[in-house]
């Protein structure tokens, strides 16, 4: 089952959930598409960054829970992420999966 | 804090699912403060509404597509939301059953952006001609002028200066009036010389229209008094183009037809008006009164006072033409002012054709609505038992047919997105089709796809979607629960109520194609008789170049025009050449009166006729025959008697019983009268085009000429067997070695002129002959999809017949007979329709009835061939059913 999983992780999941691995505690959607900005120059939109946030919880890669309410926002309350150990599982295999292709073909690429 | 929410945010959160809401309207908020830091505040407003919009649009939608379910949305649009989501349900599931049949789907597409995208166009350019209002303030108060004379068949006929004057100094009912005549003008001085549109007009033009020079002064009365210098307006065009928008042009000379004029103003860039002219000159008051009030020629238009109805001012101006028939019977009897809209004036002759159009893309898109009703009824039909379990599953029927007509409307309106891509490409196809003429109308200009052509366009396709969609929604949500059950798996026919409703759409195909047909007959007729009448000359191989000498006086003109033709007749393959104004199927045609030496004043009939001035060699040049006397030669000049040539007309009319050669008549009516000698006749010729009668013709010497502005205005006519490319550079030499500064205007050939005079009844036929091939193929197309329904529906019982010996012809007879009585009826009735319908045409008609028994006789039969062509080849496939198959499938 797991595999499988790990096989359907989508590119762009993948940038997410990593993402929020590199933000440990302040993961939300906003620092989200900024570090993804960040480290891939890629100018994604905030509608794809909710859906894939949203989608990637039902599937149960991430966790999620609301923080308080702080004025800058209008009164209302951030949502944080955190990746579920399955997620953690089906990155490290999908890192493991590509390492393996990758291997010996650094030389056919330079 | 929570009230510095922006209102939008505070909005939109609403369409965002409940457990989202906070999160992520949370973000927006902090990003919107960031950015109003960064960027200020009406950019962080614009970005805060765009990003909302997005946000809620992509989440309602995805998470819809992902089968998940919605949360409920704010409770202020709980209501709203049940319903959308409910209509959304029925738009999925009808995108979802047009995407499984694309075959269906495609025929469907196509017959409806065909009929809306029609309809859309020509919504369009009667929308921008006949419907909005004429670009001026209180435009319904300003109307158009013109002189009654119903003794001559004229009910709006051009106004003759001396009247316009009385007119405007005695009226009541007009703060003010105007009179325009067009024509075109050498300008001259600052920059090379150039022949360029103008219009001369009298003080209050401007004041009738509600403009305002956007630079320097309007024209006054005091510009009007002879002998002052002549005043100028430019167009806003002109100035920028020939001034460089300089401020300076104000004030500067320039000369206009050799005359010296001063620029006084300048006119706005949004001014209009029919004649699209370069440069607007003032009309200097005449001198000679009384030929003023023979010489028909101007064009009239006033602006109502405020509070002046239309009776009033009709009863106003009938009064002063009442008085004016009484005071000058010579010129005047029997005249009286006639008015109307201005509007009216400018769109009259191509109002009838717009409308004809506009009837003949409806009739395309009601047989295109009636093409997919059938579609979806064979579909319904094919989908009974899908709605027969929705029904025993507890589906009411309002809710199957609200579904049904979802499905439907779905279609139309992508049918009708087509469209607007059909129209938007049959507009520019328009614009490079349209006949020169169309450029005079007003709003032509303006014609687009706008938002309101777009909101037709919308309301047409969502009609269109429940009109085609009622028919079958009901035939198919009213099955019996059972049989619909039943019935499944087995190819019987349908319910013979659905029968009836097929058969009764057939039909009504068939009768909206034979009257778009017969209407197309009758303009391809007319337009066969308009090319089949003779214009009187030989119309190949003659070039025309006008060429507009100011300079100099009346003597030296007659010699520049001399010089100039014996220039042109030395030139190498030119035939025959000549001058001569105006020419056959050329613009504007004044008319004037003359008296006839010894005759009563009293004349029963207005005597009256076109003047033309030609040179010698006139009539052989343009192949017009000589019936009687002699033509001019190079003898007939100013000095010697004054001799005149009539028409065939003329003489009919006015010497019905003798012998016209060697009367004498006067155009002048100066005092002591110059009497010209009439010494030849010659044949009619079509002069205004070829659909107009001959009015009377009176031809002069242009060296004897009455007037000598006319006797300036020449143009040559050249009978060549030089290519135009060749000739207009060689007669564009004979000038210029006579007189370098002297500009020559478009040289073009005589056919060319004919075939643009009837550019706009060509037009109008090519558009109502494709909109009736569209009807024709799309009948064919429905008739063909209903008969191979039919025919599959029938195939359990053919096969039952021929299993028990009957022949192929027998069950061919059989399905023929079917689909023939309906053929006969829907011709049937076509007839009728188009009896009724077609005398809306009369006015676009031309040697043909409406009611020509020939045209629909040969229109029903071509219509019934092409019906049979689509009965006989699903027919004949019932006749190849082997009866062996047919049994086993059932």
């Amino acid at each position: 089952m797991a595999a499988t999983d790990v096989t359907s992780l989508g590119e762009f999941e993948h940038m997410v959930l990593l993402a929020i691995m590199r933000l440990g505690d302040e993961a939300y959607a906003v620092p989200v598409r900024d570090e993804i900005a960040r480290c891939t120059g890629r100018d994604v939109s905030r509608g794809s960054i909710y859906i894939t946030l949203d989608r990637l919880e039902t599937k149960g890669y991430l966790k999620s829970r609301l923080a308080d309410p702080t004025p800058e926002r209008g009164g209302r309350a951030k949502r944080y992420y955190e990746l579920r150990p399955r997620a953690v599982d089906a990155l490290k295999e999908s890192r493991r999966a590509l390492v393996a292709l990758w291997r010996g073909l650094e030389a056919a690429l330079s | 804090m929570r009230d510095q929410v922006p209102l939008v945010l505070r909005l939109f959160a609403r369409f965002i699912p409940g457990d989202l809401r906070e999160p992520i309207a949370g973000d927006l908020h902090e990003e919107y403060l960031a950015m109003r830091q960064r960027r200020g505040a009406v950019r962080a407003d614009g970005w805060l509404w765009w990003q909302s919009l997005r946000l809620a649009l992509t989440f309602r939608w995805e998470r819809a597509a992902h089968g998940r379910p919605l949360p409920p949305i704010g409770d202020e649009l709980r209501g709203f939301g049940s319903m959308w989501d409910g209509l959304r349900q029925d738009i999925a599931f009808g995108a979802r059953m047009l995407r499984r049949q694309p075959g269906f789907t495609a025929v469907a597409l196509l017959a409806l952006a065909l009929g809306i995208g029609a309809n859309t166009a020509i919504f369009s350019i009667v929308d921008a001609v006949l419907w909005r209002p004429l670009p001026y303030p209180s435009p319904n108060d300003v109307l158009s002028l013109g002189e009654q004379r119903p003794s001559e068949n004229r009910v709006h006929g051009p106004v003759a200066p001396a009247d316009f004057y009385d007119w405007r100094s005695d009226n009541a009912a007009f703060a003010a009036m105007a009179a325009i005549e067009p024509g075109p003008a050498n300008i001259s001085g600052a920059a090379e010389p150039e022949r360029v549109r103008a219009i001369t007009v009298t003080a209050e033009f401007l004041a009738v229209i509600g403009v305002k020079p956007a630079r320097g002064r309007d024209f006054t009365r005091e510009d009007e008094a002879p002998g002052r210098t002549l005043v100028a307006l430019l167009s806003d065009g002109f100035w920028r183009r020939r001034f460089g928008a300089a401020p300076s042009a104000i004030g500067q000379a320039i000369s206009v037809d050799d005359e010296p004029c001063t620029i006084v103003g300048v006119l706005p860039a949004a001014f209009w008006w029919t004649t699209t002219p370069d440069i607007v000159l003032i009309y200097p008051t005449q001198a000679n009164a009384a030929a003023s009030r023979a010489q028909h020629s101007m064009d009239v238009i006033g602006r109502l006072k405020p509070g002046v109805s239309f009776e009033q001012a009709r009863a106003d101006m009938d009064t002063i033409g009442k008085r004016l028939s009484a005071e000058y019977p010579q010129t005047n009897a029997k005249h009286a002012p006639h008015l109307y809209p201005l509007q009216q004036a400018l769109v009259g002759d191509v109002k009838p054709a717009l409308l004809v159009l506009l009837g003949a893309v409806g009739l395309v898109l009601l047989i295109a609505c009636v093409n997919v009703a059938m579609l979806l009824l064979a579909k319904a039909a094919g989908r009974g038992r899908e709605i027969g379990v929705r029904l025993a599953l507890g589906a009411g029927r309002a809710r199957l047919v609200r579904q049904l007509l979802t499905e439907s409307v779905l279609l139309a309106i992508t049918g009708g997105a087509a469209g607007v891509l059909v129209a938007a490409w049959g507009l520019s196809a328009f614009r490079a089709i349209a006949p020169a003429s169309f450029a005079a109308l007003p709003g032509i200009a303006a014609v687009s796809i706008d938002l309101r052509v777009l909101g037709v366009a919308l309301a047409v396709s969502a009609v269109t979607g429940l009109v085609f969609g009622a028919v079958p929604a009901l035939t198919a949500s009213d099955q019996k629960l059972t049989s619909a059950l039943q019935e499944e798996g087995r190819g019987g026919s349908a319910g013979a109520r659905s029968a009836r409703v097929r058969a009764a759409l057939v039909v009504a195909e068939l009768a909206l194609s034979l009257v778009l047909l017969v209407g197309a007959a009758l303009l391809l007729v007319s337009f066969k008789r308009v090319l089949d009448v003779s214009p009187g000359f030989e119309s190949q191989n003659i070039v025309l170049a006008p060429v507009d000498r100011q300079s100099g006086t009346n003597a030296d003109v007659v010699t520049f025009y001399q010089s100039l033709l014996e220039r042109v007749r030395a030139l190498p393959l030119v035939d025959a050449a000549a001058v001569a104004s105006p020419l056959p199927f050329v613009g504007v045609d004044g008319r004037t009166g003359f008296r006839i030496e010894g005759r009563t004043t009293q004349s029963p009939i207005p005597v009256r006729a076109r003047p033309r001035l030609i040179s010698p060699g006139y009539f052989a040049t343009l192949g017009i025959p000589l019936l009687r006397g002699r033509t001019f030669t190079d003898r007939d000049v100013k000095g010697l008697p004054d001799v005149v040539i009539i028409n065939a007309a003329a003489a009919r009319r006015y010497w019905p019983d003798d012998n016209p050669i060697g009367r004498r008549i006067d155009v002048t009516f100066a005092d002591p009268p110059r009497w010209y000698e009439i010494v030849g006749i010659v044949g009619d010729v079509k002069h205004a085009g070829l659909e107009q009668d001959t009015d009377p013709e009176a031809y002069m010497p242009h060296a004897q000429a009455p007037y000598s502005g006319q006797a300036r205005r020449l143009t040559l006519v050249v009978r060549t067997r030089t290519p135009l490319a060749t000739m207009a550079p060689m007669l564009k030499n004979a000038v210029i070695e006579i007189d370098r500064n002297q500009p020559v205007g478009a040289i073009r050939t005589m056919e060319d002129l004919i075939a643009a005079s009837v550019a706009p009844r060509r037009l109008n036929l090519w558009l109502v002959g494709a909109f009736a091939i569209v009807a024709l193929v799309l009948t064919a197309a429905g008739l063909y999809g209903v008969m191979s329904y039919l025919v599959a529906q029938r195939t359990r019982e053919v096969g039952v017949r021929m299993a028990l010996g009957a022949s192929p012809a027998s069950v061919l007879v059989l399905m023929l007979r079917q689909a023939g009585a309906m053929m006969v009826l829907g011709i049937g009735i076509g007839l009728a329709g188009a009896l009724a319908l077609t005398s809306t045409l009369s006015s676009l008609l031309f040697g043909v009835t409406s009611k020509d028994p020939a045209i629909y006789a040969g229109v029903s039969l071509l219509l019934a061939l092409v019906a049979l062509l689509a009965i006989a080849v699903p027919s004949s496939r019932a006749t190849r059913v082997d009866p062996l198959t047919a049994l086993r499938d059932s």
